[in-house]
């Protein structure tokens, strides 16, 4: 009895080790995720400025203007079309290009990977400038080329114009993300069996067929989590946007975080309504939330295949 | 056993070494908390007060001449030290507020219009008023310090300093380039809102895509064309104050939008406009891509530092075809700039830094610097006109402002009718005007849509009974005639 009660204990020791060593990142992650998500909900039922302690109490009143608003179904709107357009456009076109850089026989593929890889690992602020400068319709260098070439007689308004401006960003935020769809591919790849593929191909199996009937089912699991992974990445975005347009012009570009940004940061509102923005916070997590479990069907087939 | 043994060890030695360390920062943090950056600390010589000013670095090089002007200050006044924070202009409010959040106020700092109301209201300003002498009040014309109108004050006591003149930066320019209206055959700037669009067309039609008529500054341009045409308010807030009436509507206004609508989709303003801010306003004009634009006052020194060859032309504003019908306001004396934090420990020495940035010397190290006409006019009166720029900037100024009345200064309901009215942007004519000048909508629509909130707002403040019609209204106003609040 005395043995065991010894070896409980040392086993609780040794178990302290454990919760000592996480106790870092649990208070990180108290202080700076979980507070602040807590927070908001608390400061999303008053009528604040962000400065001393809430006060003014208004229920739900917020929530309700929130959902009323047409300014934030079209910002939702629009962070979804970027969700939309990462999974239909560069989700596929990723697989696509990490197939043929997967390929040994394909020379200098760790350069064209590299160069692929490159837009991910830069500050997205610096590339939201550098595009704005060279989009602008004023000495802009594409204008510039354009111009050159004859291809256009008069400036192409890329950020200015509420038909351009959003596909622009878009366009800009897929080539900004594009390495790391490419990363998941790759690695996705890497888990097919070369044999299987060795096998079709003695058989007399084509490209495409390998890929269709091989590498897709075989990744599919991997491709369900690449898939939301990419999509939670896409609903948030910001720093671009923010940097480019800031939801401009007559906010087309406008998404849900710069939506918030604007009502508890702007300097244009005279009175930050924070307790607002936490509200269109909660709001648009809680449609994150849905979106996210409308994929369940996606999860359980990944769970049935990998079973 | 030998080997848990050891492990075990091995991490008592981590906690160990961890829990120093820790320790050991929290001490040095609490160290380090016990000296605050606004507190008195010893030199070798006696006790040396610490000061933070919290200021914007603008214009481009304001930065150093700050630091060289706050140099002297700390030369002149051995026992001070100041330590300057720079924030952007589009983050001073809310980065000041933070410091006063975070229990860490600078004793000075940079707050105008709407946001040193905003600090006032969070009581963080300190009242001036305990301070001020006969020799600060004379630095600054007869009666401007007037309570009732300086803009400075509230309740009735001084609260912040200015910096510029109070027409600075509250005056419409329309500067040209010369040479492109030249070279499309103009030989003089347009006068009316009809030869703004034909010049626009003529150059833009010159200028092969490269070269443009006109530059909106976003609604900037709609505020200060409609201010020629109707009484300020309606652009500025969508109130009529000759009737106390919603009036985005007014047709001079929807005029001056469909204006900017027709030269908008005509291809006269300059492509990429929409997202631009002021500074690549000027900065384009100084490089010749469009012709004309309305400006703000601070833009002429950039625009002559950016291309001092520039055949640059200083009007009045262009009024609508019809005729003028109103003037550029003069709501107040002048615009508040720098106050004092009602938190500081250190009230007195704040107020000989504030002094030192209301001295004549500063004034004139600042006009001499930068172009700006300071808030003590006898410091460039007398060699103002020997230039040309701004011998032209004062002719618009004496011109075309006026006196207008202040509902804001005239009447606690007239003050919470505006600030209410400040805190709901989605009333502003702007955003509607800007949609149809983009998107190339009539404004008219949208306009009375504007009105009808409007309304509905005027009508909740009244009923709240913080305000009435009659503090929003003023009959006997003749836009045309400096306002006289005594009559």
């Amino acid at each position: 009895m005395a043995v065991r009660t010894r070896r409980t204990a040392a086993k609780r020791r040794e178990y302290l080790w454990c919760y000592v060593l996480l106790l870092p990142l649990l208070l990180a992650f108290g202080g700076f995720t979980l507070w602040p998500i807590v927070a908001s909900w608390w400061y999303s039922f008053f009528d604040w400025d962000g400065v001393g302690t809430p006060t003014e109490w208004v229920g739900v009143a917020n929530f309700i203007e929130v959902l009323t608003a047409p300014d934030f179904w079209s910002a939702f709107w629009h962070s979804f079309l970027f969700s939309l357009v990462a999974l239909f456009i560069e989700l596929p076109l990723a697989l696509a290009f990490a197939i043929l850089l997967n390929n040994v026989r394909l020379r200098g593929r760790n350069m064209y990977r590299l160069a692929l890889f490159v837009p991910v690992v830069t500050t997205t602020a610096v590339v939201g400038i550098v595009f704005v400068a060279l989009l602008d319709p004023v000495r802009g260098a594409v204008n510039e080329v354009l111009f050159a070439t004859g291809l256009v007689d008069s400036p192409i308004n890329f950020l200015g114009s509420t038909v351009t401006a959003l596909p622009t960003v878009m366009g800009i935020d897929l080539w900004k993300g594009f390495g790391i769809s490419l990363i998941y591919w790759l690695a996705a790849l890497q888990t097919v069996p070369k044999e299987l593929i060795e096998a079709a191909q003695l058989d007399g199996a084509r490209r495409f067929a390998i890929v269709r009937h091989i590498m897709v089912p075989v990744m599919a699991p991997i491709a369900i989590v690449i898939m939301l992974l990419l999509f939670q990445r896409s609903l948030g975005t910001f720093d671009l946007v923010q940097a480019m347009t800031a939801g401009g012009p007559v906010y087309s570009t406008d998404v849900v975080p710069t939506y918030i940004f604007r009502y508890a940061f702007s300097p244009e509102m005279q009175a930050p309504r924070y307790g607002f923005a936490c509200a269109a916070g909660v709001i648009f997590g809680l449609l994150t939330l849905v979106l996210t479990l409308l994929q369940a069907p996606a999860l359980k087939y990944r769970k049935r295949v990998a079973a | 056993m030998t080997h848990v043994r050891h492990a075990q060890i091995s991490r008592r030695g981590v906690l160990t070494a961890g829990l120093g360390a820790a320790a050991g920062l929290g001490l040095a943090a609490c160290g380090s908390s016990e000296e605050p950056s606004g507190g008195s600390s010893s030199s070798g010589s006696g006790p040396t007060v610490e000061l933070t000013i919290a200021l914007i670095p603008d214009p481009p090089g304001a930065s150093e001449f700050y630091r060289a002007q706050l140099d002297k200050f700390e030369a002149a006044n051995p026992g001070i030290k100041i330590n300057v924070v720079e924030n952007p202009g589009d983050q001073q409010l809310s980065a000041v507020e933070l410091m006063f959040q975070q229990g860490n106020a600078p004793d000075i700092y940079r707050a105008q219009a709407a946001g040193f109301d905003r600090m006032y209201s969070r009581g963080w300003a300190h009242s001036l008023e305990e301070f001020v002498t006969d020799d600060f009040l004379a630095r600054f014309p007869d009666g401007s310090l007037d309570p009732a109108s300086s803009g400075l004050h509230r309740n009735g006591e001084l609260y912040s300093i200015p910096l510029v003149w109070g027409r600075w930066s509250a005056m419409d320019l329309f500067v040209y380039n010369r040479s492109l209206l030249s070279a499309s055959g103009f030989d003089a700037a347009p006068t009316t809102w009809g030869e703004i669009e034909e010049i626009a067309r003529a150059v833009t039609t010159d200028g092969g895509g490269r070269i443009f008529g006109m530059a909106p500054e976003q609604a900037s341009g709609i505020v200060r064309l409609s201010r020629q045409g109707v009484p300020y308010s309606i652009p500025g807030d969508g109130i009529n104050l000759l009737t106390g009436e919603p009036d985005t509507a007014n047709s001079t206004m929807v005029e001056a939008v469909e204006l900017m609508r027709r030269m908008n989709a005509d291809g006269s303003l300059i492509t990429g406009w929409e997202s631009w801010d002021s500074a690549r306003s000027y900065t384009e004009f100084a490089a010749g891509s469009f012709a004309m634009y309305t400006a703000q006052s601070w833009h002429i020194a950039e625009i002559r530092n950016l291309n001092p060859d520039i055949e640059l032309g200083i009007v009045d504003m262009p009024v609508p075809d019809s005729g003028r019908a109103s003037y550029t306001p003069i709501l107040q004396q002048f615009d508040p700039l720098w106050s004092m934090s009602s938190e500081t420990e250190h009230p007195e020495e704040a107020w000989l830094l504030l002094d030192f940035l209301a001295s004549e010397d500063f004034y004139r190290a600042y006009y001499e610097q930068f172009g700006t006409l300071t808030a003590m006019q006898s410091v460039w009166e007398d060699d103002v006109r020997a230039n040309p720029d701004l011998s032209a900037v004062l002719d618009v100024a004496e011109t075309t402002m006026k006196v207008v009345p202040n509902p804001k200064l005239a009447s606690e309901g007239g003050a919470a009718v505006f600030n209410a009215r400040a805190e709901r942007p989605e009333l502003r004519f702007t955003d509607a005007a800007l949609e149809s000048m983009i998107k190339n909508e009539e404004f008219a629509p949208k306009a009375e849509a504007l009105d009808q909130q409007l309304r509905t707002f005027l009508d909740g403040i009244f009923a709240s009974g913080d305000a009435s019609a009659e503090d929003i209204t003023f009959p006997s106003w003749d836009p045309l005639q400096p306002y006289d609040a005594a009559n």
